[in-house]
């Protein structure tokens, strides 16, 4: 009885910090893309596109130069590639509409892929953890918990910490805060808002990248990242609510959470196990969300 | 007798902020009734209680004795209220004729139909053609609607509230940036296509006020602190004190 | 831009359109371009039923392959049960059934989806659209898995005489179809529920205002462009004599978002221009690069960024200047313009094709152009070919500058007379 227990136990602990740092991974790209939202009106649809950009130039980097140069370099990279894209492209077809933006970020994701084909080849590249990453962290039980792990959520918090931070403390986070809502105001005051919008794009791919710098090593690098973790993204900001920042860490939380666990069970139901119907999960968490709470968890602003 | 519009105690609030404060105001069929006040007195957001757009934190409101409040902007325009807006709200892609035909359609009965031929709808082209002449817009008819000017689309606009045939109409500020010429045809429209309905305004603009209305309400922060003909406003000191003021000063010695 | 209801008699329209498809194998008989006219015939349906969501609804969807799929799925195990004789059932009215299916899915999700509008609704397709995906590969009984579900079409008694075995005969089947369901759609959009999604599209609030449920307005859309996206799919498994998980999968859904943009979302006629040249650009282009998904991308970008209203509005807005008798005017600047653009894509190409030969391990890393040959791994050729493609791009912008000058002249001129 008790030995049940204690495997249960140490299986749902093990779990959830697995979840849990999987959640903060996805946060880390539902916030990025919920702040341009907030910001710009404009859902990037090319958001995925920046994480698989993150750790391929991540790979790159770190085949020549170490693990930590690529750590600080890769998204810088991604920030550049961001704000280019928005000076170059979003501001041309911002005058068209927010579908037009929305498909301008779409075309661009097919391009990046197809890019990253080109480039890469069709084959997952070997981006690996770096060896003083590498091993067990500390023991639950008679499990081993990764250092890995361990530093995605110290990076994930610090991150997304530091940004909170510049946000509501520093000055040009405030202006940021007040182009939210009244861009004009802030431009007539004599602020460069489309600069500000141009550093807030680069700096939503920036965190996209360093989400894929430290994400691409610890599960697959390859040209399907983008188009396996993308629809996850838009459904977690659907089910947080558009727009909300709390609603996309509950949601990210939650489905970080709900597809750890559903992987790892392998409890029948009707002739499937929970493993095998893990990919449908959040999709239909979103529907049942949809049908009963249409706003999302703590929706604030309508596409 | 009941009355067309009826508000009972209405109030609103957006989070902590109270924007109106128990309003209450009858309004009888047939009557044209002028809401003025100053800027922020919450004269739109009245106007989206009534017309369904937002919820009401409390109150009743009750068109032709039915209660309407809570519901869907569809279910009280289908009751027969209709509104217009105050930035121009028209389909902006669809030619002249359609935007009215479009308003015409539920009142005619043809509802979600996707097997009638809508060039065969006799009924609606002779309502449309009708709207489009007593707004002056008949010979604009094919012209997409986004292409008019400012005051052909404020008159579409008055357009595409009155062609269903809504018995309470609510004109959200018809005149606005409206030139002395504009305004005067504007007027006379208002008055003619409100003939026997029940209108209720919204109006800065004094003359196009006391030239139209049988009564008047003065909103001022949320309360209605006074209600009754023009004469009656006109000399009301507490009215004078809080919006006509300088005003009627110079009325007087006009 | 202004809206043309072309009244170029719509009579002769359609009756050409009829011939053009009756004609078209006898003028295009090698197979090959069988193969394509009949894949075009099956994608100008699914994009025309693209556009009743995004061109007439205002409803931008990134799960469209669902309705068509779902068809397809329930269409090849119908022609399956007809062919063990369980029922009979003709292979022309096999669409009918792919449409029902699509109807019925489209009521289904439609229901959910259409709770909400704009970016969350496109979100919540992609989501349906996942879902689905996922969901087809988990229930290999009815799905066949990853290599799905195959048959045959030549099933049962012959129609009227006709098996349906030769490419030629399901071309006709295809165009059939194919007009028939080009003129529902069209007669869709002269119905009060095709004014009024229009109208939802436009302003859903003025919509409400006017009495309408903009979500009622927009799940019957959705539904009745549901039943068509289940023709083509119904269709294409009739063409192809097979269905995979792929049919639902977002890289259709993806393609027909491509197709209907290229074409002209504005516009009725615009989905069946962007369905051809979709069509080429996956069947031809892919049999000559490797490149051509890169290619249909900047494509796409950059119709997005300079022309929004897809090749139809570009078209269309020739036609003033023709009926003027003014085109002459503009074609020496079209044709420098198109000159300075090849130059650009022969730049572009070479880099292009050479970054593949180097990326793909053991590779011919050696090009052959014009009788010249070049190795990739050495620098010359990158040199050459970065040259061709900034001069290119140099020449298009003064070409471009000088196209915007000459249409802006014809144009006030044009509006000088009008006035």
């Amino acid at each position: 009885m008790l030995p049940v227990l204690f495997s249960a136990m140490e299986f749902v602990l093990v779990q959830t910090l697995n979840g849990i740092s999987y959640g903060l991974l996805l946060f880390m790209l539902s916030s990025g893309l919920t702040l341009v939202f907030s910001l710009m009106g404009v859902l990037n649809f090319a958001h995925a596109s920046f994480y698989m950009l993150g750790a391929y130039f991540a790979y790159q980097v770190s085949a020549k130069f170490g693990f930590w140069p690529a750590l600080v370099v890769a998204p810088l990279l991604v920030g550049a590639v961001g704000m280019l894209v928005e000076r170059w492209g979003l501001r041309t077809v911002h005058k068209y509409g927010h579908v037009a933006e929305l498909l301008f970020t779409f075309g661009l994701a097919y391009l990046i892929e197809e890019a990253v084909h080109l480039i890469w080849g069709r084959l997952a590249v070997e981006y690996r953890v770096p060896a003083e990453l590498d091993g067990p962290l500390f023991h639950i039980m008679g499990s081993q918990y990764p250092i890995y792990r361990g530093f995605m959520m110290l990076v994930s918090v610090t991150m997304l910490v530091s940004i909170w931070l510049a946000l509501t403390r520093t000055r040009i986070g405030l202006v940021i805060q007040a182009a939210l809502t009244h861009p004009q105001t802030v431009e007539a005051l004599g602020h460069n808002v489309p600069r500000v919008f141009m550093l807030v794009f680069g700096g939503g791919a920036a965190l996209a990248g360093l989400a894929g710098v430290i994400g691409g090593n610890a599960f697959v690098t390859e040209p399907g990242m983008a188009a396996a973790v993308g629809p996850i993204i838009f459904v977690i900001v659907v089910v947080g609510g558009m727009g909300s920042l709390a609603g996309a860490f509950v949601a990210s939380l939650l489905i970080g959470c709900l597809q750890t666990f559903a992987v790892s069970l392998d409890w029948s139901l009707g002739g499937i196990t929970v493993s095998q119907a893990a990919p449908v999960l959040p999709y239909l968490l979103m529907v049942l969300l949809l049908i009963f709470r249409p706003k999302g968890l703590m929706g604030t602003r309508e596409g | 007798m009941t009355a067309a519009l009826e508000l009972r105690e209405v109030h609103k609030s957006f989070g902590t902020t109270k924007i109106i404060s128990g309003v209450s105001l009858a309004i009888p069929a047939g009557e044209r009734h002028a809401i003025i006040g100053p800027n922020g007195a919450g004269k739109s957001t009245l106007y989206n209680l009534i017309s369904g757009r937002y919820p009401l934190s409390e109150g009743r409101i009750l068109l032709n004795g039915e209660d309407i409040t809570g519901l869907r902007p569809f279910e009280i325009n289908r009751k027969g209220l209709s509104r217009s807006f105050q930035v121009t709200n028209i389909f902006h892609r669809l030619s002249v004729y359609e935007n009215i035909r479009c308003a015409v359609l539920w009142s005619l009965g043809y509802r979600y139909s996707f097997w009638h031929r809508i060039g065969g709808l006799r009924d609606a082209q002779h309502r449309s053609l009708e709207v489009m002449e007593r707004i002056g817009l008949a010979r604009r008819r094919d012209t997409p609607a986004g292409e008019l000017t400012y005051a052909e689309q404020r008159a579409l606009e008055i357009g595409i509230t009155i062609a269903g045939g809504a018995s309470v109409i609510l004109l959200d500020e018809p005149t606005a940036g409206m030139s002395r010429t504009e305004t005067a045809q504007a007027v006379e429209l208002v008055r003619q296509v409100t003939e026997g309905r029940t209108l209720v305004m919204v109006e800065h603009d004094m003359g196009v006020v006391f030239n139209l209305a049988d009564r008047i309400s003065v909103l001022v922060y949320g309360e209605i602190i006074a209600t009754g003909t023009p004469e009656e406003i006109r000399a009301n000191a507490a009215v004078q004190e809080a919006y006509l003021g300088t005003l009627h000063k110079e009325a007087a010695n006009a | 831009m202004r809206y043309q209801p072309l009244n170029l008699g719509r009579r002769v329209l359609w009756s050409a359109t009829a011939l053009l498809f009756l004609a078209a194998p006898q003028v295009f008989s090698a197979s090959f371009a069988l193969t394509l006219m009949t894949q075009m015939g099956t994608m100008i349906i699914f994009a025309l039923s693209y556009n009743m969501l995004l061109g007439q609804g205002g409803m931008l969807s990134f799960g469209h392959a669902v309705y068509s799929g779902l068809g397809a799925y329930l269409s090849v195990h119908a022609l399956n049960l007809a062919g063990q004789g369980a029922f009979p059932l003709p292979l022309p009215l096999l669409p009918l059934v792919g449409g029902l299916a699509g109807l019925a899915f489209g009521v289904l999700f439609g229901y959910v989806t259409t709770r909400r509008a704009g970016t969350t609704f496109a979100l919540i397709s992609l989501g349906v659209g996942e879902m689905v995906f996922a969901g087809v590969l988990m229930f290999p009984g009815f799905f066949g898995g990853e290599a799905g579900i195959s048959t045959n079409r030549v099933v049962g008694q012959p129609f009227l005489g006709i098996s349906f075995g030769p490419a030629i005969q399901v071309y006709y089947l295809v165009a059939v179809w194919c007009f028939v369901c080009m003129a529902a759609m069209f007669a869709l959009t002269q119905t009060p529920l095709g004014r009024m999604a229009n109208a939802v599209r436009d302003n859903p609030e003025r919509a409400e205002f006017v009495g309408y449920n903009t979500q009622h307005v927009r799940f019957l859309q959705l539904a009745l462009s549901a039943f068509f996206a289940g023709v083509s799919g119904a269709l294409s498994c009739i063409n192809f004599e097979i269905v995979s998980a792929e049919n639902v999968s977002a890289i259709r859904s993806g393609g027909v978002l491509l197709a209907t943009y290229i074409g002209g979302v504005p516009f009725f006629f615009g989905p069946i221009v962007g369905a051809v040249v979709f069509i080429f650009f996956v069947v031809a282009l892919s049999g000559f690069t490797k490149a051509w998904l890169l290619y249909l991308g900047l494509f796409f970008l950059l119709m997005v960024l300079y022309a929004p209203g897809g090749i139809a509005s570009i078209i269309l807005m020739q036609i003033p200047v023709i009926r003027a008798r003014r085109f002459g005017e503009l074609v020496l600047p079209y044709a420098l313009a198109a000159g300075a653009a090849l130059v650009a894509l022969a730049g572009l190409i070479g880099i292009v094709e050479m970054v593949y030969r180097l990326s793909e391990q053991g590779a011919n890393t050696v090009l052959a152009v014009l009788g010249l040959s070049f190795d990739a791994r050495t620098t010359p050729p990158w040199l050459a070919f970065g040259a061709v493609l900034v001069a290119g791009l140099a020449a298009l912008r003064h070409a471009a500058r000088f196209v915007s000058a000459r249409w802006d002249t014809i144009q006030q001129s044009l509006q000088a007379r009008a006035a």
